[in-house]
């Protein structure tokens, strides 16, 4: 259950999501974590026992100043502030570009999944008020599921004295997201890399299935993405189908909002009941003169009945909406 | 993620915006060109109310925009329009063709097993899928990776479910009214 209120918010992070270039997707979040956490306090030892000296060190006295590197960091593409991950300091993740986050992976071992998939949430954030209340549940769950991992983590492999020359190097420029390895799989940091991008896309194949209707039983990621085409393609017949008869309706464009807000209302008791799904479909079957709309329209029909089975027949679920939207739009008309 | 009334609220208000300009220019047009007029602005509508923050919109954007550069400008204000109809998305070229000799060569090379084969089929048929996916979707060529893809793709469905809601409704309140 928890984690299924995590994915969701997860997905409303990701509706958010943009391909913003990677620096203004890493200025906006610097932006963002430095309003909101200011008191930025570097915890690496409980996370990694066995990390080199220098790299504490390095870490130590890189970051006090990692808010004078960033001009430079901007310039170049792959520069971030150097954050290793502990439970305390997940909320203080700078973001990473994905691409970088893979190169980094080969010159580390320890991988992660859980934690990168918050990771990247977080990367994704664009700091918009909505997603502070999420985040504050992301955090919770990510550091669960950090304390999780950690009593999962096999011990590392390599050592970090070999890479801590390199870590010195790149230090500067480039970021490393320090993940662990599940217990009993590959360390191979690209079949990491690739596992933790197949869950993601699996994860988000869960979300289309509650999208798209009729999708339960279906498991392969082929069907899923049958089904997911022709729905799509489905929706934008419909709308182009209902755009004609918009279009062969009213002659002169003008719906006469408050006319149809009006009858609307007037209607909505009859739409809210369930057995009247059929009826609209059944009005524009019956009454509907036009030739021109005839001849598609018999070939548009069982489209429509797959939709309506599906969608809330009106968006006036219920009468307050409708007058709500009535009076929200009489407004507009008199501006 | 359902479509929200306030986001049909905000299509609707947008949509009027563009069907108002389309108003003065079209008194005794054809239907076809009511359509179009129509369509478009529901489809700049869709599009602008995410605010360039996705990838499909975006693009749809500026697909209309070839259509109708004008309506593109004045629907959306001031800098917005700008950038994103100037804008040129980077295009993932795959030159199909020679993709397609070099795996020939891979596979020659390869040794078979019949679960590799089977698996191989597998993955070639969900890469086929994935690129209708990306033909249906607006921009999808664009969209370099699978993640980013089904992301885009769980949006625009969302938009287009809100589009197709508000369209009906209307329809079938103008069918109401006409009727009686």
């Amino acid at each position: 259950m928890m984690m299924n209120g995590g994915e969701a918010t997860e997905a409303e992070l990701f509706l958010n999501c943009d391909d913003m270039s990677v620096l203004e997707r890493q200025r906006v979040q610097l932006n963002y974590h430095q309003y909101h956490h200011p008191g930025f306090e570097p915890t690496l030892p409980c996370f990694f026992p066995n990390s080199s000296k220098m790299n504490v060190g390095e870490v130590d006295s890189f970051l006090p100043s990692a808010g004078l590197d960033l001009p430079e960091i901007y310039g170049e593409l792959h520069g971030d502030a150097r954050i290793s991950v502990s439970p305390g300091n997940i909320t203080t993740e700078f973001g990473n570009s994905k691409k970088r986050k893979f190169g980094c992976v080969d010159t580390e071992t320890k991988v992660c999944n859980e934690k990168k998939k918050m990771m990247m949430m977080m990367d994704r954030e664009v700091a918009v008020e909505e997603e502070e209340e999420e985040k504050s549940k992301v955090t919770e769950q990510c550091t669960r599921s950090i304390m999780k991992m950690k009593n999962k983590a096999k011990k590392e492999q390599n050592s970090c004295s070999n890479d801590s020359s390199k870590v010195t190097k790149d230090s500067q420029r480039t970021d490393y997201i320090h993940v662990r390895a599940r217990r009993g799989q590959a360390t191979d940091s690209h079949s990491i890399a690739e596992r933790a991008r197949r869950e993601k896309i699996s994860g988000r194949m869960k979300f289309l299935q509650d999208l798209v209707p009729g999708c339960e039983k279906i498991t392969g990621k082929a069907g899923m993405l049958d089904e997911i085409i022709n729905y799509v393609q489905s929706l934008q017949r419909q709308v182009e189908f209902l755009s004609m008869k918009l279009a062969t309706v009213s002659p002169r464009l003008d719906f006469n909002i408050d006319d149809i807000f009006s009858k609307e209302v007037v209607s909505a008791p009859m739409m809210n009941l369930p057995n009247t799904v059929m009826p609209p479909h059944m009005m524009v079957n019956s009454g509907y003169p036009h030739d021109m709309v005839n001849s598609g329209y018999v070939h548009f029909n069982p489209m429509q009945q797959v939709v309506t089975s599906s969608d809330p027949l009106s968006c006036f679920n219920n009468g307050q909406s409708a007058t709500m939207w009535d009076s929200e739009v009489q407004n507009l008309y008199t501006v | 993620m359902q479509p929200t009334s306030s986001m049909k609220e905000e299509f609707l208000q947008k949509w009027q915006m563009g069907l108002q300009i389309y108003r003065p220019l079209i008194d005794n047009t054809s239907v076809s060109e009511r359509m179009k007029a129509i369509k478009l602005s529901a489809d700049v509508a869709m599009a602008s109310l995410r605010r360039g923050t996705t990838c499909w919109s975006r693009a749809l954007i500026q697909k209309t925009a070839t259509e109708d550069n004008f309506l593109v400008r004045q629907m959306l204000s001031g800098i917005k329009a700008e950038t994103l109809i100037n804008k040129k998305l980077p295009k993932v070229m795959c030159h199909r063709k020679i993709v397609r000799r070099s795996k020939k060569i891979l596979r020659r090379r390869k040794s078979r097993s019949a679960i590799e084969e089977v698996a191989a089929k597998a993955r070639k048929l969900v890469n086929k899928k994935t690129q209708g996916l990306r033909n249906v979707v607006p921009g999808g060529e664009f969209m370099s990776n699978d993640v980013l893809l089904i992301q885009e793709t769980l949006d625009y469905i969302v938009s287009l479910q809100t589009q197709v809601n508000v369209m009906r409704s209307i329809v079938d309140a103008a069918e109401a009214g006409s009727e009686r």
